[in-house]
């Protein structure tokens, strides 16, 4: 499998010359090769790259390149499907400008944050990338390092990189983009349920009789998912599909009832969706007196701003944001009243006796219902709140973790669910549920990890506003980015994040497969192996977790994040970074290196590398054990018998994934309901064992404002997002010209009125302007999504308009997760 | 033949290497985005879709094919599916257009069905219109025929 | 009842008495002109834009769907409003058009269609009434902008250019028959299509006849 110089050379030359031809060599007049050997592909599994559907794709590989890949017609979650995007994950790996070599900002030979790149050994870079660490570490503390990862980590990497950080460094500051998509559906998971990720699992689509979108643009942002639920509504007409939304978008191509809402107001919807079901008598009280608390949530929470900010000034609760009170079921009914569905109908504008066509739907005990969300929910200030209030409405009628009857968040990268929450990435959080602040949590990490207590502190890091906040303010000096292209991704780039990057005191690295604009204002760049260039693990939506081999070498020097994190650690020993009481508590580990302690601890190294052989496995070659089978069964301990079981490592490299819990090697599709559950108590039926007393929490929360509204000045409501073709800002799929010609620009969606009433054309050039920035773009009056005067759509993936120089740095309180779905920014001719 | 074709290799192989070297060094190394992202770019102009309804060749058997042809304003929903009153199999006759894979008439059981299958319904979500744009960056990708003359011409 | 028209019939009989006939001539002419010309105008208002799209249904349904079409917006900027396809240009047709247009009048008064849900209700049955109506007139509104004997194939997509001059040219179709759905999203279609595959090109004459009698022979048993 290995290639030559000469081969690679080659292959390089006859890319350019086929690509500057357009496409493959000319056929000529000649016969096609039949001989078995030059036919032969090599044809292995691996998980999409892009959303949170968690779709397998076969791979063909030869002379070491991807040469094809189509949907895995063995895999249960797509048979055989995958999306425009999938298609082309042939491609994704192939932009002529991948980088190969570290670069580093240089000025006479030497770094300078006002330097030029330059290309660097992997050894100068880590010297540099060190040197600035430990100084970093010295001066200040384990408090000014941070690290901002991804639901796109694999599975071991994040939990190499949580371990680096929380165990080796000491600091909490790590956090993924996951903060930016999934925040709000794990903090609702939390409060609600007590455990993270959905009951139920992608079989429901095939049980449900009502599908209802709140906030989800499902036929673009998970379009595997959106073939599933198109095949059960088209095939069984009786059913039916609600959408809600803030504008018209191709989900309502297949809508029954169409609920086009003002931003915000979705509050507002589920509450009279709630008061109906109790007023009209259709409460499960069996279900509800026997599994459900009442809550009532603190309200005036505030908007995650920065403190000194007039709106949080004059939040009530804004140091209590999550707290909450008991009340009963009479007191909630109580709390709906005002919510009628003519107070429902003022707030969102949606006709009431459509309001109650829905709330039907729910309150109907023989209707089973599927209610599906993602970043129309979870981007929102009151994100945690809405995912709560979906949850009481199938709480208050029963229809939950059982097929058909499914509050289903989804996700939107392929690992938020198995790297990003599960090994637990985030600042706050350890693997299974932990969480950094509970002492006795921190002591089960440190056992597993066979580290001294205290090793971990206790401190919640900074997520991932914070992080730019802290870089901005130089509280956070040294910091490393990868799997993500955050300057593109995080709000208010022009005020808070472009200047963290550039401040003079900060060191920011980025690890990439490509130079993206985040790239571009680090001070070292990473080049980084991608997908089947590595051995990976992704755990999708319905709590499948997934394995892929690697397949082909990365180009040039380029490698795993994996390897990067392994390699690193290997620069610092314990006598650098930790302090002396917990060198005397564990004396063995003086003048260790990290990579000792951590990695090479009798757990991650336990497995010969001989395991590695039927395929490449560069980070193990790197090492001399098998990395990445040592770090998952490290990793698994803390799951196991705790309501988390992974299947043994290797079954996984077998299947198709596995849906956890996997308890006597067989997968749980629903949980917390007796018979597809093994953690449930005998005799229980349903047991919502995330809490204490098996009861599921139903909170009284009211409608509140948005942080900003249009008004004269800036009278759009601004929405950003995603389109099909394109993942996330665009740094693979840009680089494929079949999905870069199929969207090549950004644009604003607009009303044909309200840009007909500013003089404005179908491809007039507009400058788009809010209180924090501004972007030029083009008008798009027609096309998928249509949307109400007043409110303007923009997706984010294109690096030459960089619409977050407008959003807010808003966040919900409670899970710190930005709100990119409601600003306020006005349009005008770009002249 | 083979003369010239390896001539054409070494040539764009120093195109290559020199945009390469070339991009080492510069202060941009960001190839989608030419400014800092406090600089406005403008957006440039918005393209129909490529209209001609000649097929593109596929880069895999397995690839969907691109769409040739414009598609604005084409409903496909519930009601309607524009698409199929031309690629459907009893509309081909009549339209000229090729008939939807095989494939497509397959459900998840793998089952075949008397008409296209509901999880194929949405056909956007596959296939896709072209605007003659240039891509920002090349694309490497090598095709298996070209792959195959490779191994053939070392030999 | 019937005296009454007969006193009037009397009157009008009756020559002048008061008035010259030049007064009576050039008067009348006058009138004439006026009302004419007042019943003209308000007819043309009838066909405004604005004067349609005045009722909540029209605007938030129709006219929304217009919007996205290109007869609203298109690269030569003219632009189809909603009498130039719905109401014949020709004068006997357009009135004939606008009395039967009185019973949408009537449905705007009793409420037929005062939401979403009503509109999609009757959406069906109003756009077969239009297709009908262009099926019968060969698209004759369609044909008074988009004349066949007008196009300049070589600025048409290649698939157009073909599909016009087979279908269009030696008349075996006519513009609704494919265009449906051009201006307006379409209501379920399943009837249509369904309808519409039988018609196909290679079962006609004799053979539709052998299969329908072989269909009607094997169907009493």
């Amino acid at each position: 499998m290995t290639m030559t110089r000469r081969d690679a050379l080659k292959a390089k030359a006859v890319a350019a010359a086929s690509a500057a031809a357009g496409m493959t060599a000319p056929a000529f007049a000649q016969n096609i090769p039949t001989a078995r050997d030059e036919t032969e592909l090599t044809w292995s599994k691996a998980p999409c790259r892009f959303c949170g559907t968690g779709c397998s794709v076969m791979v063909a590989t030869r002379n070491d390149r991807v040469v094809a890949t189509h949907g895995d017609a063995e895999a249960e979650v797509n048979r055989g499907l995958n999306c425009v995007k999938g298609y082309f994950l042939s491609k994704i790996m192939y932009g002529a400008d991948r980088l190969t070599m570290p670069l580093l900002r240089k000025r006479d030979g030497v770094y300078d944050k006002n330097g030029e790149f330059e290309e660097v050994s992997w050894d100068e870079a880590f010297d540099v990338m060190a040197e600035k660490f430990k100084k970093t570490l010295a001066e200040k503390g384990p408090e000014a390092v941070g690290m901002f990862g991804s639901g796109q980590w694999t599975v071991w990497e994040g939990y190499a990189a949580s371990k680096l950080y929380k165990a080796g460094f000491r600091s909490n500051n790590i956090d993924p983009n996951a903060r930016h998509c999934m925040a709000s559906a794990v903090a609702g998971f939390i409060r609600t349920f007590g455990i993270d990720e959905p009951m139920g699992c992608y079989d429901d689509f095939e049980h449900a009789d009502a599908f209802v979108l709140w906030g989800s643009n499902m036929a673009e942002m998970h379009p595997i998912l959106w073939t599933r639920l198109t095949d059960r509504r088209l095939s069984a007409p009786e059913t039916e599909v609600v959408v809600l939304s803030t504008y018209r978008n191709r989900c309502y191509d297949l809508a029954d009832i169409e609920m086009t809402f003002t931003p915000q107001s979705d509050l507002a919807l589920l509450n009279a969706i709630a008061r109906h079901v109790i007023k009209t008598g259709r409460v499960n009280t069996d279900f509800v007196d026997k599994h459900v608390n009442f809550k009532r949530g603190n309200t005036d929470i505030g908007y995650g701003l920065r403190p000194e900010h007039p709106l949080e000034q004059a939040a009530e609760n804004a140091d209590a944001v999550g707290g909450s009170s008991d009340m009963t079921l009479e007191e909630f009914e109580e709390f709906l009243e005002p919510y009628t569905f003519e107070y429902a109908e003022e707030l969102s504008g949606v006709p009431a006796r459509r309001i109650e066509a829905l709330a039907e739907i729910y309150a109907d005990p023989d209707k089973k219902v599927m209610s599906l969300w993602t970043m129309g929910v979870n981007q929102h200030t009151r994100g945690v709140w809405v995912n709560n209030m979906i949850y009481n409405v199938h709480l208050l009628t029963g229809k939950i973790a059982e097929p058909g009857n499914s509050p289903f968040s989804l996700t939107g990268q392929p690992s938020a669910c198995g790297t990003a929450r599960e090994v637990g990435t985030f600042a706050h959080r350890l693997p299974a549920d932990l969480v950094v602040a509970n002492p006795e949590h921190r002591k089960v990490a440190e056992e597993i990890w066979k580290l001294p207590e205290g090793t971990v502190p206790g401190w919640v890091g900074a997520h991932a506003v914070l992080q730019n906040r802290k870089l901005k303010d130089g509280e956070i000096n040294a910091y490393w980015i990868q799997v993500n292209n955050n300057l593109q991704a995080a709000p208010n780039l022009l005020e808070e994040t472009y200047p963290g990057y550039r401040n003079p005191d900060n060191f920011i690295v980025v690890s990439d497969a490509y130079p993206t604009v985040t790239a571009q204002a680090a001070d070292l760049v990473l080049p980084t192996a991608m997908w089947v260039e590595k051995e990976g693990a992704y755990g999708n939506a319905e709590r499948r977790t997934q394995f892929w081999h690697q397949l082909v070498h990365a180009p040039g020097e380029a490698k795993s994040d994996l390897w990067q994190l392994m390699e690193f650690s290997k620069r610092f020993t314990t006598d650098e970074v930790w302090p002396a009481e917990l060198l005397d508590a564990a004396p063995e580990y003086r003048g260790k290196t990290l990579f000792e302690v951590l990695y090479a601890n009798g757990n991650v190294d336990a497995y010969d590398i001989s395991e590695t052989e039927a395929h490449p496995n560069h980070e193990s070659d790197a090492f001399g054990f098998y990395v990445q089978k040592g770090l998952f069964e490290e990793y698994a301990r803390f799951g196991r018998d705790h309501g988390h079981d992974l299947a043994d490592f290797d079954r996984y490299h077998e299947e198709r994934g596995l849906r956890w819990p996997v308890v006597d090697g067989k997968e749980t599709r629903w949980r917390y309901r007796e018979g597809y559950d093994p953690y449930v108590t005998p005799g229980a039926g349903v047991e919502f064992y995330g809490k204490p007393d098996g009861r599921a929490n139903i909170f009284a929360l009211p409608y509140e404002p948005p942080a900003e509204s249009p008004d004269d000045e800036f009278p759009f409501w601004l929405v950003t997002g995603r389109v099909l073709e394109h993942w996330h800002s665009g740094s693979m799929t840009d680089r494929v010209p079949e999905l870069h010609k199929a969207y090549p620009n950004a644009m604003v969606y607009m009303h044909p009125e309200d840009a007909g009433e500013l003089g404005l054309h179908r491809g007039s050039e507009v400058k788009l302007t809010s209180r924090r920035g501004d972007m030029l773009t083009r008008v798009e009056t027609r096309g998928r999504n249509k949307v109400p005067r007043g409110l303007i759509f923009v997706p984010w993936f294109d690096a030459n308009q960089l619409i977050n120089k407008l959003t807010l740095d808003a966040t919900d309180p409670i899970s710190k997760q930005t709100d990119f779905k409601k600003c306020a920014c006005k349009v005008e001719a770009a002249t | 033949m083979r003369f010239p074709r390896t001539s054409i290799q070494i040539i764009t192989l120093c195109g290559v290497l020199a945009a390469g070297v070339a991009v080492a060094q510069q202060a941009t190394i960001s190839s989608l985005r030419p400014t800092p992202p406090t600089q406005d770019e403008t957006p440039p102009p918005m393209r129909p879709a490529i209209d001609a309804s000649l097929r593109e060749v596929r880069n895999y058997p397995e690839q969907p094919p691109v769409i040739p042809h414009d598609i604005e304003g084409y409903e496909v929903s519930a009601n309607f599916n524009k698409c199929l009153s031309c690629h459907a199999r009893a509309a081909t006759g009549r339209s000229q257009a090729p008939m939807v894979s095989v494939t497509h008439y397959v459900d998840r059981h793998q089952q075949v069905l008397a008409q296209v299958s509901p999880r194929r319904y949405f056909c956007t979500q596959c296939h896709v219109t072209q605007t003659d744009d240039e891509p920002l960056v090349t694309n490497t990708f090598i095709d298996i025929d070209t792959l195959i003359g490779m191994s053939q011409d070392s030999e | 009842m019937r005296k009454t028209l007969k006193t009037f019939w009397r009157i009008m009989r009756r020559p002048s008495t008061h008035f010259s006939l030049g007064f009576l001539t050039l008067g009348g002419f006058i009138c004439g002109i006026v009302f004419w010309g007042g019943f003209n105008t308000a007819l043309e208002v009838t066909n405004t834009e604005a004067f349609c799209t005045g009722c909540h249904e029209m605007e938030a349904n129709v006219y929304a769907d217009l919007q996205q079409t290109v007869h609203f917006t298109n690269a030569s900027g003219v632009r189809a409003k909603c009498s130039d396809c719905h109401v014949p240009h020709e004068w006997t047709h357009k009135i004939a058009r606008k009395m039967a247009a009185s019973k949408e009048v009537y449905g705007w008064i009793f409420g037929t269609i005062d939401t979403r849900e009503e509109f999609e209700a009757h959406r069906l049955e109003m756009a077969k009434r239009e297709w009908a109506r262009f099926e019968a007139n060969d698209s004759l509104e369609c044909r008074n902008c988009h004349s066949y004997i007008a196009m300049d194939f070589s600025r048409q997509s290649p698939r157009a250019a073909e599909t016009h001059e087979r279908v269009l040219g030696p008349g075996d179709g006519t513009c609704i028959d494919c265009h449906k759905g051009i201006a307006h999203t379409l209501p379920d279609m399943s009837e249509q299509q369904a309808s519409r595959l039988l018609e196909r090109p290679q079962m006609r004459g004799h053979q539709t006849a052998l299969v329908q009698d072989y269909l009607a022979r094997t169907a009493a048993n």
